[in-house]
């Protein structure tokens, strides 16, 4: 009778515990989006980057846009503009790397402010970020050993063929959208691997990425590419609702204006993919 | 071959940093985990039920899911529900958040093995402890400790050279570790792309770090060997 007593006593304070627990941790719970309401009644997006001096830009490993030199800076194309752009808020660039996968997450949870890396306007990217306006053109290309490439230039000879793509990219877009059969894989540079290890027959990856990593002279020196899919282009995202899209849309019209994005588009080689705005 | 000559001081470099990354979150972690471990054991060894079911809980949850999930939950749940990134910016950010996934991970491991290890000691002992007048405090500092410590090495060297490889689980946040430095010659970074060797190479980097660990803890091991 005891025991059974005591151990009601506990149920009793385990639940009580429980309830204090979830109270004390609503208690942040319902501060913290006051926080940020007030954050966006007096302060904007853009207000928040200023104050912390930093620009924090998502980026991956990805020549000719954002890659390391020598001295481990990085620079590229995006990496450039995005160092001007910061320069012309008044504060600082900060590059960091991140997993593809995650980029609306790291921007929502505020890790970084921007993904700024020669990103595909998908409606899925436009829908869960705030867009700035194309600046780049890109196609999505079929990947082929070098070797077989002259049975494979028309789309109609690419139906017997098993196809690698990025998870979630437009190339996988692109190939479900012709019903080719595709297997799925993490990264661009696991679907080439897969062409050139023979597991897949062919892979579809972007044409930027493509010039800088197929044919002759690269790492993929026996794999090369035929037919081109789709067009498509290149944009920078921020948090939803932010300010600072609209601001870069600014800074890259003038920038077109007085020559300096073009200037920067041929140190890297891509002034035929920029785009006019 | 004259092309992997090329590379190789490259990669090597690259891998470098990138496994000094992994060293110092295996060391960290464990400086942190093993006292926290500690803590946790007495709280589930506590005669105050409610502690006791409560540490018991928390380790339930802990050791009940995936590392990689607390990972990602620790770094964006900030950010994402609470408004609030707490972890500061660049890639310290992200060292910070993995550090404390993995000390609290596993510290939990740890004190399962830390109780184990107590629970072990035979009871007569603190009873005889309590007869000559000792407090419950100096029990455990001056009877049942080295005795515990000898007998969870085995366990505890088990965990740590899982540790040593788990540490690749934090690349899931972006935290540039040995793996990720690997994988990066994959896509392309200092001009080399598309080379899978230097991923496959980090094993040479994790099997000498392990067999270091395995011959230190083995002479700890024989250390304690002069009592029973």
């Amino acid at each position: 009778m005891k025991k059974r007593v005591l151990s009601l006593l506990l149920c009793g304070l385990m639940t009580a515990a429980l309830l204090a627990g979830c109270g004390s941790k609503e208690a942040p719970a319902t501060e913290a989006p006051a926080d940020t309401e007030a954050e966006s009644a007096d302060g904007s997006d853009m207000e928040y980057v200023k104050s912390k001096g930093t620009l924090v830009v998502g980026i991956t490993d990805f020549e000719p846009m954002d890659y390391k030199d020598e001295n481990g800076e990085w620079i590229g194309f995006d990496a450039d503009m995005a160092k001007a752009f910061a320069e012309s808020l008044g504060v600082e660039a900060e590059f960091v790397e991140i997993d593809w996968d995650n980029k609306a997450l790291e921007l929502d949870s505020k890790t970084i402010d921007c993904v700024w890396n020669g990103m595909t306007l998908t409606d899925e990217v436009k829908s869960a970020m705030e867009c700035s306006n194309a600046y780049c053109n890109n196609a999505q290309i079929v990947i082929v050993p070098a070797d077989k490439a002259d049975q494979y230039q028309d789309t109609d000879s690419l139906k017997d063929l098993n196809f690698a793509v990025e998870a979630g990219s437009a190339g996988e877009a692109e190939v479900n959208a012709l019903g080719l059969s595709c297997t799925p894989v993490k990264a661009q540079s696991d679907a080439l691997l897969e062409v050139a290890s023979g597991t897949s027959d062919a892979a579809v990856i972007d044409s930027l990425m493509a010039a800088a990593m197929v044919g002759e002279g690269t790492g993929y020196a026996d794999l090369t590419y035929t037919v081109q899919l789709n067009s498509e282009e290149y944009g920078v995202g921020f948090r939803k609702g932010s300010d600072l899209a609209a601001a870069l849309n600014d800074f890259f019209a003038a920038g077109y204006e007085d020559g300096s994005v073009a200037a920067c588009a041929e140190t890297y080689n891509i002034q035929a993919a920029l785009i006019d705005m | 071959m004259e092309q992997f000559l090329e590379q190789f001081p490259i990669v090597v470099q690259s891998l470098n940093v990138g496994f000094l990354q992994t060293l110092k979150l295996f060391f960290v972690t464990l400086l942190g985990a093993v006292p926290l471990g500690l803590i946790i054991a007495f709280g589930s060894m506590s005669r105050f039920r409610p502690l006791s079911c409560f540490t018991k809980i928390v380790v339930w949850i802990i050791r009940g899911t995936p590392l990689m999930l607390q990972l990602l939950i620790i770094f964006y749940f900030p950010g994402l529900v609470l408004g609030k990134q707490i972890w500061g910016g660049g890639e310290a950010s992200r060292f910070l958040a993995s550090s404390v996934a993995f000390i609290f991970n596993y510290a939990c491991y740890f004190s399962e093995i830390y109780r184990g290890g107590i629970q072990s000691i035979p009871v007569g002992q603190e009873e005889a402890g309590l007869v000559l007048g000792m407090t419950r405090k100096q029990i455990f500092f001056k009877v049942t400790l080295l005795q515990m410590i000898k007998r969870i090495v085995p366990p505890i060297s088990n965990e740590i050279i899982t540790l040593v490889k788990d540490t690749s689980l934090a690349r899931i946040i972006a935290l540039q570790e040995i793996i990720w430095a690997g994988q990066a010659f994959m896509k392309g970074s200092q001009g080399i792309s598309g080379q899978i060797w230097p991923l496959f190479f980090t094993m040479v980097y994790y099997l000498i770090f392990s067999g270091l660990l395995t011959v230190l803890l083995g002479q700890l091991e024989k250390k304690l060997d002069y009592f029973r």
